[in-house]
Parts: C-alpha cells; structure tokens; sequence
C-alpha cells in the first residue's frame, strides 16, 4: 500500500513539473536540506461539497524554493476538523505529516494527497473563501485564504 | 480543459489508458478470482482496433443478480431495470471527500455534455459501500450534485460486497473513527456494461478524465461494439 501510495505522489509530483515546464529533475538541486524553507501555496481550492456541508476536501500546491519542510497539521476556522489524507487504489489512509522536499512541491490533488474537512462552522458555499492555517515543522504558520469552487474544478479549468 | 495532466492512480494504470487493454490484466490483477482470462494475444488484438479511450476488459463480468433500495427507497433490480442500456456502474459513499465525488462529478459532467436522446440510452449506477450512513434520501442529496438521473443502490452491505467481488472490486466494512470520520475500502473503477450481452467489457480507473468518459459515452449511447 505504501509503496503504492508512493509511486502516485511521484507520478504527480513529475506531471506537475512537467506542467509548469519546470524540468523535474531542475527543481530538486536548489538548495541543500539545511537551509530555511521558503514556501508559497499555489492553487489552493476546496471543492463544493456534494452533500452541502458534507464532508469536503482541500486541494493546493505547496512549493518550495529553500531547504526540506513537513506539513505537520491544518485547521481552520471553517470547520471543526482539518486532516491530511492520502487517496490509494482502493481507500484512503490518514496521514500525519506530509514532506515538503527541498527546492520541490508538494502537491494535494484529486485522487492523491488531499485534506478532508468535517464539522463545518456554516455550510460552505460557492464563492466563500475559507481560511486553512497550514502548520510547518520549520516555516511555522502559513495562513492561506481559499476559495470553494464548484464540485468539479480544476485548477487552470 | 485544463491543461494540467490529470492525475493517474498508479503507474499501471496510466500505462493501460495508453497502451490499451493489453494491460487490462493488469488492472484487475487485484481481484483474486484471476486466471480466468480469454486470453491476452485475443485482446490486444482487440484493443488496438477498439474505438473506446477506456481498458478493454479481456473478461467480461457478468452484470451483478443485485436487488437494493434505489434513492425512492423502492427495490431497484439492477438487471432487469438496466436492461438495453450502457451502465456505468462506480461503487462508493457518499463522506468520502476525494475520489467518490470526483469521478462521480466527472461523470455527470460528461453527460451533461450529451443530447437526451444519448442520455436516455445510458445509465449511472452508484452502489454505496456505507448503506448504514447512505440511506436513500441521503445517497439522493448527494447524487443529485452531480447527475439529477444517477441511480443510487443502497441497502445490504453483505448484498453489496457478493456483487461486488466477482468483478474484481473489493469492498470492506466501513471504519468510524473517534471523530466520526467514516473509512470505506472500495475499488474505485468504473465497470461500463454494455447492452449486447449486459456484460462488463470496459473499465475507467480513477483518474479517467471527463474527456474519456465523454468520448467513451458518446459511443455507447450509438451502440459502438467494443
């Protein structure tokens, strides 16, 4: 299963690349893992629920131009739990921190590495823009205004 | 469309859009009832004449004997209400975040991009694998936002794992957490059962984008042969 989950987050890792024509293997040199991470959120989304005020999830690209980080939990004001989640062939396991590798990306896409979002403060709706606190082991709090977009958005779409 | 790559499940899986179904074995190397292929040199074969973007199945499963409560919470007779149409058919519930609503939006995306007369020739089939959670009026909720004419089949779990093994698809008892987060393990490919003989013969794994399965309906609904 692991090593399942693996090769996916490979995979998206070198097709994001891949799409920002940034080489995958151009990124990775930027910098050693001592130095300071220097973080962006790219392209952050949650999905409108399919059941209003259901069970979401959280979508966005974290990318890095410093040195090696972890994404070790998320909350929101939004709602009253924020968990990271990791979608594999055939179910979807919890995880508790998520790499963010030296001068690369980690990315949370459908059918990959998600958020998923529970015990909302008010029913989302189209148009909202919702507050996720991304908490990283070295950068600390990152806070990142999202908007909620329709059920079947894509970023670029 | 965007013009992001769409994310593929896994390595096989990519591979298998693109080479066809010479791989289709692959695919369903999980099922645990394997070794009853018809033969891999038959399918590539076919693959590589097949007009469908989907795998082609080298074993095509029956159409599950499956009689549940549709969204009416009345008995829904898959086989005999689906008769002498395509069927899509995804099992999944409805507290999953990710993948369920994704492929299940991606679907109803696509059909919204056909006639009614195309529409009227196919079915959209949703079994829950959280009947406990899913009941009828819930399930309805939930598929009306992505396809108001999706069926949605609720009832029996142990009804539902019976149907599901034969077709490869896994399904396990739903886990709650302390939070009350709900776990289901459940295959997460689409099975397309086509009206000739009312078998399996293409398969979307998770990930198939709108663009696939609108192609891929379009020529169900003209009655393609695979």
């Amino acid at each position: 299963m692991s090593s399942r989950s693996f090769r996916r987050s490979a995979l998206l890792g070198a097709g994001l690349a891949a799409a920002l024509a940034v080489g995958a293997g151009a990124v990775a040199h930027q910098s050693g893992d001592g130095g300071a991470p220097r973080l962006t959120v790219a392209d952050p989304y949650i999905p409108l629920p399919a059941t209003p005020g259901g069970t979401g999830a959280g979508y966005l690209t974290v990318r890095n131009s410093g040195g090696a980080d972890t994404l070790v939990s998320v909350s929101s004001p939004a709602a009253g739990s924020v968990t990271m989640h990791r979608s594999t062939d055939s179910t979807m396991e919890q995880v508790d921190r998520m790499d963010v590798p030296a001068g690369g990306t980690l990315d949370l896409s459908r059918g990959g590495a998600h958020l998923m979002i529970m015990d909302w403060t008010r029913q989302p709706a189209l148009g909202d823009e919702l507050e996720l606190d991304l908490q990283f082991a070295k950068a600390g709090r990152v806070v990142v205004r999202v908007p909620v977009k329709p059920l079947t958005y894509r970023p670029g779409s | 469309m965007a013009p992001l790559p769409r994310p593929r499940p896994r390595l096989l899986t990519a591979a298998a859009l693109v080479l066809g179904a010479s791989l289709a074995l692959s695919a369903c190397a999980s099922s645990g009832d394997g070794g009853e292929s018809t033969g891999a040199a038959k399918v590539s074969k076919k693959a590589s004449t097949s007009r469908y973007q989907g795998t082609v199945l080298s074993k095509n499963f029956e159409k599950p004997d499956l009689v549940l409560n549709d969204t009416s919470g009345q008995p829904y007779d898959l086989r005999a209400r689906t008769a002498g149409k395509s069927v899509l058919l995804f099992f999944g519930y409805t507290s999953c975040p990710d993948v369920c609503p994704t492929t299940m939006g991606d679907i109803g995306v696509a059909m919204s991009k056909l006639t009614a007369e195309q529409r009227a020739k196919l079915a959209v089939v949703f079994v829950s694998t959280d009947p406990e959670r899913d009941t009828p009026q819930v399930l309805r909720t939930w598929l009306d936002s992505m396809g108001k004419d999706f069926v949605g089949m609720t009832g029996d779990l142990a009804k539902v794992k019976a149907a599901a093994r034969p077709l490869g698809i896994a399904v396990e008892d739903p886990v709650v957490d302390a939070k009350g987060a709900v776990t289901s393990t459940h295959g997460a490919q689409v099975l397309a059962f086509l009206p000739t003989d009312d078998k399996a013969h293409l398969l979307y794994m998770a990930g198939s984008s709108i663009d696939v399965y609108k192609h891929d309906l379009e020529l169900m609904a003209d009655g393609v042969a695979v």
